[in-house]
């Protein structure tokens, strides 16, 4: 009896470790959230602190984090078209500044939501990028993307 | 069952459920069946089929265009103009065609190169010729579906 206690109790100590290592995970609130993140680039850490401050500051937002969104993927940035269809642009390196101003806010936008699906794409730190302004914007960007998710998925606005 | 058939059912069903979870789109309700290829460089087959369901329910009308027109998904290296993927034309590529793209840069634009290289399909199959310039159509495909499902304010 003892013995199978003690793998029972190994097991779970592995499950929590490897789901905490992966994702936001969160056993009272059944709340778990892959984060997929760069191996080199990527910063875990800190989209868990975005959420823990989601959770503090606005619970009807964590709720609709934890049902609605599954997947936070950090990427280089948002993508809100492709500047590519101007065929002055095709093959070349196009800046920020020549873009229309939706996709430059796109690009500059902490986070945004993929219509059909329960991801949403965090914009990865710059370098040099103040990392308590970041953490608001991400926090304040979870908060509006879980609703985009909810929204979506359920038709109705809170 | 001796003990060597137990331990090659087991390693036929971990095989069995290698090939389901990365070189295989099953949608039955849908009745939409893609073969994704191994890929040779450490892509992520599990994006792809996030892209795919992503499409399934953010665009349908082109889910159903990629499901009518694609029968195998390649994802290797960038290999066009584009900045991650290729639709070759020959012969082989009648009926359900294969496309080649690549996932390195996130989920909006995995979504958005196979919206461009379905395009690409689509305009096979219509008979279009090679070598005229269809591009710019493909590239106002792509640019749509990322305008229609990327929300970001």
């Amino acid at each position: 009896m003892t013995r199978y206690a003690v793998i029972g109790g190994v097991l779970v100590v592995l499950a929590w470790g490897w789901l905490s290592a992966f994702s936001w995970f969160d056993a009272l609130a059944l709340c778990r959230v892959h984060l997929d993140v760069d191996l080199l680039e990527g910063d875990r850490a800190s989209i868990k602190q975005a959420i823990a401050l989601v959770r503090r500051e606005d619970p009807p937002a964590y709720r609709d984090l934890c049902n609605w969104v599954d997947r936070i993927q950090e990427e280089r940035e948002c993508r809100a078209g492709d500047p590519q269809a101007n065929p002055r642009f095709r093959g070349a390196v196009v800046p920020i500044e020549w873009l229309e101003p939706a996709q430059r806010r796109a690009r500059e936008a902490a986070a945004c939501y993929v219509r059909g699906s329960r991801i949403v794409v965090m914009r990865r730190a710059r370098e040099g990028e103040n990392p308590a302004t970041l953490l608001r914007e991400r926090a304040e960007a979870v908060k509006r993307t879980a609703g985009y998710s909810r929204m979506f998925w359920t038709d109705a606005p809170r | 069952m001796t003990r060597g058939r137990w331990w090659a059912l087991a390693a036929l069903v971990v095989i069995l459920v290698l090939a389901g979870r990365y070189l295989v789109w099953i949608d039955l309700a849908n009745r939409c069946v893609i073969r994704i290829r191994p890929s040779l460089v450490g892509y992520d087959n599990t994006m792809v089929k996030r892209a795919l369901d992503t499409l399934r329910h953010g665009s349908p009308a082109d889910y159903r265009n990629v499901c009518i027109h694609v029968a195998t998904i390649n994802p290797n290296p960038a290999c066009g103009g584009f900045g991650g993927g290729c639709f070759w034309h020959h012969e082989g590529q009648k009926g359900r065609a294969t496309i080649d793209i690549s996932t390195e840069h996130g989920l909006i634009w995995t979504v958005a190169i196979i919206v461009h290289e379905t395009c690409h399909a689509i305009q096979y199959h219509e008979g279009r010729p090679p070598r005229f310039d269809l591009e710019h159509e493909c590239y106002n495909e792509d640019d749509r579906i990322m305008r229609a499902l990327v929300q970001f304010e």
